[in-house]
């Protein structure tokens, strides 16, 4: 049989699948990500309907553009290059159609919750948990089809871009898995098992290994395959690749604290976060340099081809986020961006220029291919091109400015330091009013430019035949000396100075006096030894990784390995350490039930996506909102309300700050209590009922996950809250107001005006 | 930190790498060295970094330094008003510096409710002798700076800062004499409408 | 041995081995080298002079991040006005879109603060202490000695002390040329964290004009990149004629096309490349290939311009369109972009108003009103002090204000921050209504407005509440 010519046809059926999918989705996720915008400047475009909502769309936004849009996108890439690469069609047509009908059900299910206020309360995780499972199902569904090909292959090394789908799949796996263990209290609601800051901790290592790793690692995957294609030239340096690849994963991971910087995550995690967002820039810029070098040599054709337009300015993008990246982890620059605008203008120079234009180039390259039809219209994809680029240059200066000027205005104090110069929230947000309406306007004309895509893709495929890819090859067995056992993998130099470097790194940073200085003395001795060897090994080396590359098991082992270091040393110290005595000088009371129904609306409501419950350790914050955070006064928080964005004040502290009626009024109307606010109206809270009924189930699970509540009856629940409502509605009579006691606002101002209640911790030593 | 394995350097005569993949090829080109040094760079630094503070424990923790910031802040507070007795409160409700610019504040910010004659009006009194939330001067301190929510007297020490509100009880104390009797007054009724 | 010649397969500026070869580019006469000298003199000048001019009290430009005050050619603005940097960063982008459509990346040749510094300062004083390419070649390679040293140390210092002269300029850029001398008197103990920026960025200027220099633009900087995609086949470039120049021959070869291959674009380029091989990444317009080859064409007593600014389009032989689609959207976008600046500009009051509700109880009954209790600010841009008046407008009948009802004097750039009290009497109480704060300056040349709403209890239950007194009193007499 060996020798045997064949011809084999890819399974592209299911590449034009994702192909329309991504461009259908972009466009839903984009235009919901300028409905949100424009929300923030008009509050009337929340309908003061409660699924139009900023704080149930955003949600959707976000998910949309991020699983939606790139994931389709991300699918389609793979499965193309990932065929073509290893000469082998997919493995099951079944699996692969299972994969497309599985996401889209998914995306389908989420547009349909999310507004309806069915979520986890977490960024990027906000789907219920049995979307949770779906997810999960395709994923799995996703990597058995994708490694069957691989073991089906005919070409017998692995080229790079399938190093970075390896990692994406294995990496993606683990961090959605684990930042998604909850507890159901119902088939609609769940609470994660991690409380405070373990869930913060959590939620940041998926959060911002979620950027690393479902828009990143496959689109650099992507772009190993496309970019070379399109140019025609040859890859710039394997050796980069290689580099740039170990390190990107492995450093990544580690990063994930710099989204909680200054915050009450203890110490060591932030030094860890912020020391390894700075050794990231270095590995980003690899991958950036090669794809650039790699254009270089077709530098001539940028004038005419909409593709390497495209791509170069991906690049370029790319370039520029993962400069400003470990920039925004300083913890100084970062006291001064963080929760403003300037973040999101840093998230969106990348998925706007990085994931929006790789997958335009993408697109405008596949067309032709998988249609076997000229694209209809180079002019307008050069169009698209201008278009998109003016879009990004206005989005990106208004966030910077806006980002820059509320962060200033913020921090700025007078009478010598003790005042704050614009102690009134609401100065600082109307200085930046004319800049959220710029960001309307980049936004828009990015999303007209998608638009132009989606209607050159509809007159290219119209009328078009589709069209699969085919090859010839020989049809015989791998040689027979490429396998690399198991010892061969974990037994070489490379592996093992790996695992000895980390390891003694780890028993430096962590170990007492001795176990640390046995760990520098074998990190240094590991170091010295390496680059001593060096000379005379790197080509039996080089040798190893060449035959590691034959063997597509022990690759993704080693990835597995490098990838799951940074998360195991980062968050099993964490979730170890006992609650009770990891809590600093206060601990918070646990919420009474109708407090807890009312934090359950807070998070349907998603005002999390506005207001952060977190003091950082910096002076104009204390000065702003009270004393700093600790750690104890959010022990009990399944899921954690740190968030990440203050379009609106923090709200740690603000529980007995204001009246019950503030409250009310500030709900029915904010403008009514804060001229030119822009948060939206709640009227829906007054005129609902909270569901008294749902409270048992969540409180055995709270209680389950450890939460001190006393062993209550259902009876003694509804008896609780019926009373402490009945004191808040009574309370609002006497300041002038009507609502019946059993409406969901009353609950939710309880919740309101607990925050920040938290007991001092007298003996550290008994835990209560 | 982390040795990366080397592959074998390229054929002398042939830049390219042997293998192409679908038709992609690969050149082995070296890093640019101040590349590779921006690497190892962060490394060395992240190993001083983590020294510093997770190890020597030199550099302080954010608690220690923003609690140090906030005793600078406190110090400042008390350098511009040294004055938390009711003695010095006093003292300077007899000096002219004080008084006056207390008037300064008073007239913009306080006489809207407590008019400018001091006789009150929205607000209470703060001539007669009678006192709704106590009447020693830092009494009156705390309820100008802290205010009375309830009764919309707004909490007034983050708008103006100690030193102001300082002087303004000055200017208030002006209006008084030191020992005078303090009574207690359980609401204050505005007077009729004119 | 000479660097290797340049390819579309390599970095001419990345060895083998990785290290970095240090260019030598000779040096170039001609119209274009004497016309970049002169206009970049006159940019490195207006650079340096802003902070010594004062326009209204102000030097030219002073951003006072600490005051938060921004003096631009005699206009002020606070920190509420900030904003309209953005239409600064956008314009400054349009205007490069729309340019280099046009010119393609003359931004890098001609106006680029890098390539400013570094042609005509830096490598000025490289020139002065080390002599020409090959002389500069000859001592780098040269063994240590007394002269080598000697050369070194000064031109180092002499890029050292540059260095701090710009990054000390920039600084008065942020706080007055006054202060930065204040600063630069005292010890550096003194100004901590201003000697640490100086010290920073004096460092940066000097390794990247002194040693990193094209680095920079092939590696580090964005804009050029996205000038090259944002360039077609009309823009203006600087490129070779190939059908004039090809095939390429010594003087009298038969056949032979213009170029003599005497190599000299290739001696010259600051970057790295050979200009004939078409349009690359590394080519930021500097048009010292032009004078070079420009040079030799005079010498040989060939027209010039075998290398020169024009459109690939032109180079195929055509005419260069200079209206397209896209100049003209450009141009349209940009008109637009400057009217709405203008318009903004316009926007600009002497004065800005913040009205915003006391915190605590949102309003509060007593016995015969309904009050409410708002805080007004207001900013005084202006250079001296101002008076203001506050009007309620759209108010009801009955509202009763108190604070704020004279003249209300600000200080020159300060602020007032003060209370503004409301009540309406029980009984004209009649629901939420809105209205309007308007400040004006005495003579009524400007004002700003705020809309605000007047609060109060549901009317129902205030209604009762007096039913219930009211009978009370009946009763009690």
């Amino acid at each position: 049989m060996s020798g045997q010519k064949i011809t084999i046809e890819y399974n592209d059926r299911v590449v034009r699948q994702f192909l329309l999918a991504t461009v259908i989705w972009g466009a839903v996720g984009m235009l919901v990500g300028v409905l949100i915008a424009a929300q923030l400047n008009f509050w009337q475009l929340n309908f003061a309907t409660p699924w139009l909502t900023f704080g149930r769309l955003r949600p959707l936004h976000t998910n949309a553009v991020i699983f939606a849009f790139v994931g389709n996108m991300m699918f389609a890439g793979v499965y193309y290059s990932t065929q073509r690469l290893v000469k082998a069609r997919l493995a099951s047509d079944f699996l692969s159609a299972l994969h497309f009908w599985g996401w889209q059900f998914i995306i389908v299910c989420a547009a349909v919750t999310l507004p309806l206020g069915l979520t986890r309360g977490k960024e990027y995780a906000e789907l219920i948990w049995p979307i949770n499972l779906m997810v999960v199902l395709i994923w799995v569904v996703f990597a058995v089809n994708f490694f069957w090909t691989l073991a089906r292959r005919r070409e017998p090394a692995l080229y790079v871009a399938i190093w970075f789908y390896i990692s994406t799949i294995v990496t993606i796996a683990m961090l959605y898995i684990v930042n998604h263990l909850s507890i159901p209290t119902s088939l609609l609601h769940s609470y994660p098992v991690f409380s405070g800051v373990q869930d913060a901790l959590v939620q940041w290592w998926y959060g911002h290994n979620a950027v690393a790793f479902f828009l990143t690692t496959p689109i650099l995957g992507i772009m190993y395959y496309f970019l070379p294609k399109a140019a025609e030239r040859p890859v710039y340096s394997y050796r980069l690749s290689v580099v740039h690849f170990w390190s990107l994963v492995f450093v990544y991971i580690w990063a994930g604290p710099h989204h909680l910087l200054n915050t009450a995550l203890p110490g060591w995690l932030q030094n860890l976060g912020m020391t390894f967002s700075l050794m990231l820039w270095a590995p980003s810029w690899g991958g950036m340099l090669n794809g650039l070098l790699t254009l270089r040599g077709a530098w001539h054709k940028l004038r005419t081809d909409p593709v390497l337009k495209f791509y170069a300015a991906a690049v370029t993008f790319y370039g520029m986020s993962t400069f400003e990246g470990p920039l925004l982890s300083i913890k100084s620059v970062n006291a001064l961006a963080h929760y403003t605008d300037w973040i999101i203008g840093h998230v969106h120079a990348g998925t706007l220029g990085w994931n929006g234009f790789m997958a335009a180039g993408m697109i405008y390259w596949l067309l032709p291919r998988l249609w076997n039809k000229p694209l209809y219209s180079t002019a307008l994809a050069n169009l698209h091109f201008w278009i998109g680029t003016v879009g990004i240059l206005l989005y990106v200066a208004a966030m910077w400015t806006s980002g820059i000027t509320q962060g200033l205005m913020l921090n700025a104090t007078t009478e010598h330091g003790t005042v704050l110069a614009y102690p009134n929230f609401l100065d600082t947000l109307n200085t930046i009013r004319p800049m959220m309406l710029m960001r309307v306007i980049g936004g828009g004309l990015y999303l007209a430019g998608w638009f132009l895509l989606v209607y050159n893709f509809y007159r290219t495929v119209k009328g078009a035949a589709p069209v699969n890819g085919t090859i010839e090859v020989y049809d015989e067995a791998p040689a027979p000396d490429a396998k690399l056992s198991l010892a061969g993998t974990f037994f070489s130099a490379p592996t093992v100075f790996w695992f000895l470097a980390v390891g003694f790194g780890s028993m430096w940073m962590f170990g007492t006096d001795l176990v640390s200085t046995a760990g520098i003395v074998g990190a240094v001795a590991c170091l010295i030894a390496a680059f001593a060897l060096v000379p005379s090994r790197s080509k039996a080396w080089g040798g190893w990784y060449e035959k590691l590359l034959l063997n597509a098991l022990p690759f993704t082992l080693l990835v597995f390995f490098a990838v799951v270091a940074g998360g195991l040393i980062q968050i099993i110290p964490t979730v170890l350490v006992q609650k009770a005595k990891n809590v600093e000088d206060r601990i918070q009371t646990p919420y009474t039930p109708l407090e807890l129904a009312g934090r359950d609306i807070y998070i349907r409501e998603g005002c999390y996506l506005c207001h952060s419950q977190m003091i950082r350790t910096l002076v104009p914050d204390i000065l702003r909102y009270g004393d700093y955070s600790r750690l104890g006064e959010s022990i009990y928080d399944h899921p954690f309300q740190w968030g990440s964005k203050r379009t609106g004040p923090d709200l740690a502290r603000v529980g007995v700050k204001y009246p019950n009626v503030w409250h009310l009024r500030h709900m029915e109307d904010p403008r009514a209590i804060s001229p030119g606010s822009n948060m939206p109206t709640y009227p829906w809270l007054l005129n609902h009922s909270y569901n008294a009924s749902v409270l048992p189930a969540k409180i055995k699970v709270q209680r389950m996950l450890g939460v001190p509540y006393g062993p209550l009856t259902a009876q003694q629940i509804f008896d609780s809250m019926d009373e402490q409502a009945k004191g808040i509605a009574k309370d609002l009579r006497t300041a002038g107001a009507y609502v019946d006691s059993d409406k969901e606002i009353v609950a939710l101002i309880s919740y309101l005006q607990t925050l920040g209640k938290s007991l001092p911790v007298i003996t550290k030593s008994a835990p209560r | 930190m982390t040795p990366t394995p080397k592959p074998p350097l390229p054929d002398e005569n042939d830049p390219l790498r042997p293998h192409s993949f679908d038709g992609i090829q690969e050149y082995d080109k070296r890093l640019p060295n101040w590349w590779l040094i921006t690497l190892y760079g962060s490394i060395i630094f992240w190993a001083g970094y983590w020294f510093y503070y997770e190890r020597a424990h030199i550099g302080h923790t954010n608690a220690q330094i923003v609690e140090q910031e906030l005793a600078v802040i406190e110090a400042t507070r008390l350098a511009n008003a040294p004055v938390l007795d009711d003695a010095s409160l006093w003292k300077m409700s007899r000096n002219p510096v004080f008084v006056d610019a207390g008037r300064a504040t008073f007239e913009t910010t306080c006489v809207s409710c407590h008019t400018k004659e001091l006789t009150g009006m929205i607000g209470p009194n703060l001539v007669d002798r009678l006192w709704i939330h106590g009447g020693r001067p830092t009494e009156i301190y705390a309820t100008v700076t802290q205010g009375v929510l309830a009764k919309g007297m707004p909490p007034w020490g983050p708008v103006l800062g100690p030193k102001k509100i300082s002087e303004t009880v000055a200017y208030i104390l002006s209006h008084h004499q030191e020992g005078e009797p303090i009574e207690v007054q359980a609401a204050w009724v505005p007077p009729p409408p004119k | 041995m000479a660097a290797p010649q340049p390819n579309r397969d390599f970095v001419t500026t990345i060895r083998d081995d990785g290290s970095r070869p240090f260019l030598f580019p000779a040096d170039t006469h001609g119209r274009f080298t004497t016309a970049r000298r002169i206009w970049s003199l006159l940019l490195i000048a207006f650079y340096l002079s802003l902070p010594w001019i004062k326009i209204n009290g102000y030097p030219a430009v002073f951003l006072d991040v600490a005051l938060r005050r921004f003096h631009l050619f005699g206009l002020t603005l606070a920190a509420q006005d900030v904003w309209l940097m953005f239409f600064l960063i956008t314009g400054l982008g349009f205007s490069l879109f729309f340019v280099t459509a046009l010119f393609g990346r003359i931004w890098c040749g001609w106006a680029c603060p890098h390539t400013v510094f570094l042609d005509h300062v830096y490598r000025r004083i490289e020139r002065a202490i080390d002599g020409d390419a090959i002389e500069r070649r000859r001592l780098d390679e040269a063994p240590a000695s007394g002269g080598k040293l000697f050369k070194r140390v000064l031109k180092h210092s002499l890029y050292i002390l540059v260095s701090a002269v710009i990054a000390h300029l920039f600084l008065a850029y942020f706080v007055s040329l006054p202060e930065v001398w204040v600063m630069v008197s005292a010890a550096p103990t003194a100004h901590w964290s201003a000697f640490a920026f100086m010290a920073v960025f004096t460092g940066i200027l000097y390794f990247n004009f002194g040693w990193f220099r094209e680095q920079l633009c092939i590696v580090i900087c964005p804009y050029g990149r996205l000038q090259s995609a944002l360039i077609d086949d009309n823009s203006l470039v600087i490129g070779y004629d190939t059908n004039r120049g090809e095939p390429r021959g010594k003087v009298g070869t038969e056949g032979a096309g213009s170029c003599v291959a005497c190599n000299r674009c290739v001696q010259v380029c600051p970057t790295g490349i050979d200009i004939r091989q078409g349009l690359q990444l590394e080519c930021v317009g500097c048009t010292a290939c032009i004078d070079a080859c420009d040079d030799v064409m005079t010498r040989l007593h060939r027209p010039r311009g075998l290398i020169r600014y024009d459109s690939q389009t032109a180079f195929a032989g055509k005419a260069t369109r200079w209206f397209r689609p896209r100049t003209l959207l450009y141009g349209v976008l940009l008109l637009i972009g400057a009217s709405v600046a203008t318009w903004a500009l316009s926007t600009i009051r002497p004065a800005n108003l913040g009205v915003t509700r006391i915190i605590g109880a949102p309003y509060i009954v007593s016995a015969d009103y309904v009050r409410n209790q708002f805080l007004v600010r207001i900013v005084n841009k202006q250079n001296g002090p101002a008076e203001f008046l506050l009007h309620l407008d759209a108010a009801p009948a009955g509202l009763r204000q108190t604070g704020l009802l004279g003249p209300i004097p600000v200080d020159a750039l300060g602020e007032v921050v003060q209370p503004l009290v409301l009540q309406q009497p029980r009984s004209d109480y009649h629901g939420p209504f809105h209205f309007t704060v308007r400040i004006t300056d005495p003579a009524g040349h400007f004002h700003l407005e705020r809309q605000v709403e007047f609060l109060g209890p549901d009317v129902r239950l205030l209604r009762e509440e007096e039913e219930e007194k009211k009978e009370h009193h009946e009763t009690r007499h």
